[in-house]
């Protein structure tokens, strides 16, 4: 495997933090926020970004195939996930703790609950507005829950909930800088 | 699984001693120590088995709420303000106005909407994004819900046959607690409790009362207070039982609402994904008339929680008592084994090898016998045949210093018990079985633990950690020589603060069997506050707390009875094989 080459695009508006873990070719797009200590792997193919997402601390994105993984708008990725999704849409929000594989991609509006595995064997779209969330409460050794449930969200409230992912996105723009040495992209 | 050592409570049995732990009903006499209660007026161990449990508040452990208790029934032992359960995942529901009309297009940037509530409200689930208008439920405004809930659910069928049954049971009841409360008085006359206060009275007479509808079907059980009376009265009853109770006719045929009826054969025909039946936890709390899909589920109003109140059963001396506000989670009494009785840990230090460097552990554990030190588990495991040392670290909660002895309890097994233990087997297996399995050796003479003290005590004073360090070193080698069994393993290994490390012994026979399981008595002196309630103490103490009669007069001993599990023996053929 040839060495990776690492090529940042960052959006002037992005705020990405200097304690990030980025290798590959990254793009990040416009009002993304990435907290320190979180990590994006591009070890095959591009991540491109879209705009507005949140990717907390100890969250770990990585694309493992050849094809571009692209992760759409407004998305919530939370402290210790670790997604592998080739695609990702918007408004998505992967709890704390959960791993999404390789195999699974995720269209708009789902949810993956805190601790929830997602590792169908063949691969897999989750339709809009899925819900994966743990059904028993005893996790194995790893941490996390291999026995899901799975619900269909009925899209109700999710114009609040984008109005609070906009805000959230909105405080943290202006609070992480302040307090934390933010990256800038090759261009800039 | 680790050494354990469970403390014995002697609510079960008459007998002082405890029984021998090999049989499988021993486990209900011992309990860990963090489960016991200590009643200072009797001087003796309570368990959860033997306290008389009162329910001194109800609250909603959402919103903390503090139910009166008038009330609770009324509500249906549940929260009747805002706090309802998910019926999918039992998460707790919040309230949430409903979406503004939708723009239609949600990336682009322009969503404003205020912190305005828009009706109609409902129940949404944070953690699988239920909400109530699934099943049709919404409000007006966001207070009040279960108020709100209260028609649809009044006019549910099974809470109206429920409110039909009780109808129709209510005038039995009456004459029942009438003829009860009548025939209630001679029955106590010669009842056994000495003590009862009113909540145990009126427990025992509901208990004992006769119900008539039930003495119809029964007459030989009819029995009442009097012996002249109790005959003719019970089939006086019977006589107008016959009259009194119309048969009950239920409002809604069962089978048809929801179970086991046509539709649902042709549901489960036609399902396609195992989710859209409702799992029967989820069904469990509803009546049994609910619809199988879960679709149907119904937000659920959240269970009250009660704080208990803990008595003695012998001196009905309080021993918890919470405090009344829900939000506290302190005690206004809180009498536990924890802080009277000393805490005491075992552990194995040859199954403490294998975590040890890799290195040291070869070098260790080449001389060592346990083969578990080569297979990397750090599960303890004891081969039959073999000696191996284990450490009981005691910890003293009181402000004195103690002085402890142990004992191992030696007392053989009945001839009686053992024969009916081993009925089952062969005679060879019989044989195998009188023979104890392992031999325990303990330090025989007593042996001090300094006094507990706050941790701050400790701060500042220096050379009392190099005195710690300096044993530390020093009994470190000496658990490693342990290891080995050659140097002193029986005695006192290790003193450090308010806890005393004693080491012991057990030797495993050739033939050993089983879990490695002994009765060990725990006796310990202190000095006591005030001599005279101790002596009033001794005059009346039960035969487990003997007074040591060579103890000082202001000394006083208190003996229990523990129960010390190292783990289990692995037959020598077996490891051969490994």
């Amino acid at each position: 495997m040839p060495p990776i080459k690492d090529k940042y695009t960052i959006h002037s508006k992005a705020v990405v933090c200097q304690d990030v873990e980025l290798k590959g070719d990254i793009t990040i797009g416009a009002g993304t926020v990435v907290h320190p200590k979180a990590a994006i792997y591009a070890i095959a193919g591009p991540i491109v970004i879209g705009q507005n997402c949140i990717i907390e601390e100890g969250a770990i994105l990585v694309n493992r195939r050849k094809e571009v993984m692209r992760v759409g708008d407004d998305n919530l990725f939370e402290i210790g996930c670790r997604v592998e999704s080739p695609t990702i849409g918007h408004f998505n929000t992967i709890s704390a703790k959960s791993r999404v594989h390789h195999t699974v991609r995720i269209s708009s509006f789902c949810v993956i609950g805190i601790r929830c595995l997602v590792l169908p064997a063949d691969d897999e779209i989750l339709p809009d507005y899925t819900v994966i969330y743990g059904g028993s409460t005893s996790g194995d050794a790893a941490g996390v829950d291999a026995v899901v449930e799975r619900r269909v969200w009925s899209g109700r409230g999710k114009v609040q909930e984008a109005d609070l992912r906009r805000k959230h996105a909105e405080y943290l723009r202006e609070m992480l800088p302040k307090f934390n040495r933010v990256r800038r992209g090759d261009g800039s | 699984m680790a050494p354990s050592v469970n403390y014995h409570c002697p609510c079960l049995s008459s007998a002082a001693t405890p029984p021998p732990p090999n049989l499988p009903s021993s486990s209900y006499s011992f309990h860990p120590l963090h489960t016991l209660y200590f009643c200072e007026e009797c001087d003796a161990v309570r368990c959860n088995r033997c306290v008389s449990v009162e329910v001194s508040g109800y609250y909603c452990p959402n919103c903390l709420f503090e139910v009166p208790s008038a009330s609770v029934r009324a509500e249906k032992n549940r929260c009747a303000r805002n706090c309802f359960q998910c019926p999918h995942c039992r998460n707790t529901l919040s309230v949430v106005p409903s979406d503004p009309p939708d723009a239609g297009d949600l990336t682009s940037s322009t969503i404003q909407i205020g912190s305005i509530g828009e009706p109609p409200f409902f129940l949404y689930c944070n953690y699988c994004r239920w909400d109530s208008a699934e099943v049709g439920i919404t409000f007006e405004k966001p207070t009040g819900l279960a108020l709100q809930l209260q028609k649809t659910e009044d006019s549910a069928p099974d809470s109206l046959e429920f409110e039909r049954l009780k109808e129709h049971f209510e005038p039995f009841l009456r004459a029942s607690s009438l003829s009860a409360s009548t025939s209630h008085l001679p029955s106590t006359s010669h009842a056994p409790h000495t003590h009862t206060n009113p909540i145990t009275a009126a427990a025992s007479s509901a208990l004992a009362r006769d119900i008539p509808g039930v003495g119809k079907y029964n007459p030989s059980l009819g029995r009442s207070g009097g012996p002249g009376g109790g005959g003719g009265r019970s089939g006086r009853d019977r006589t107008a039982n016959k009259d009194e109770m119309p048969e009950y006719r239920s409002r809604v045929q069962i089978g048809g609402a929801g179970s086991g009826g046509d539709e649902d054969a042709d549901l489960m025909r036609h399902l396609e994904v195992p989710a859209e039946i409702a799992r029967l936890e989820q069904r469990w709390v509803s009546s049994w008339a609910t619809s199988l899909q879960s679709k149907h589920l119904k937000p659920l109003r959240i269970p009250l929680h009660s704080k208990p109140t803990k008595r003695c059963p012998s001196c009905r001396h309080i021993l918890i008592k919470p405090e009344q506000k829900a939000q506290s989670v302190k005690y206004k009494i809180k009498l536990v084994a924890a802080n009277y009785l000393p805490a005491i840990t075992a552990h194995l230090p040859h199954a403490q090898i294998p975590k040890r460097p890799v290195a040291l552990k070869s070098s260790v554990t080449s001389s060592t016998g346990p083969p578990a030190a080569e297979e990397d588990t750090a599960e303890p495991t004891m081969v039959a045949g073999k000696t191996y040392p284990f450490q009981l670290a005691l910890t003293n909660p009181l402000y004195d210093p103690i002085h402890v002895r142990l004992a191992v309890q030696r007392a053989p097994l009945p001839p009686q018990l053992q024969s009916q233990d081993t009925a089952g087997t062969t005679d060879k297996e019989k044989e195998k079985t009188r023979r104890p399995p392992f031999a325990v050796s303990l330090p025989t003479s007593a042996f001090p633990i300094a006094a507990f003290a706050e941790a701050w005590e400790y701060e500042d004073e220096e050379e009392l950690f190099d005195e710690d360090g300096g044993l530390v070193d020093k009994s470190s080698p000496a658990k490693d020589r342990a290891g080995k069994g050659k140097t002193k393993t029986v005695g006192v290994l290790e003193k450090k603060a308010n806890c005393t490390v004693v080491g012991g012994e057990v030797v495993i026979g050739r033939e050993g069997r089983g879990d490695v399981k002994f009765n060990m008595l725990v006796s310990y002196t202190y000095r006591s506050d005030d001599p005279a309630p101790s002596d009033g103490g001794e005059g009346d103490v039960e035969p487990r707390s003997p007074t040591a009669p060579k103890a000082a007069p202001e000394m006083k001993t208190f003996s229990f009875f523990t129960v010390v599990d190292l783990g289990v023996i692995v037959p020598k053929d077996e490891t051969k094989v490994e």
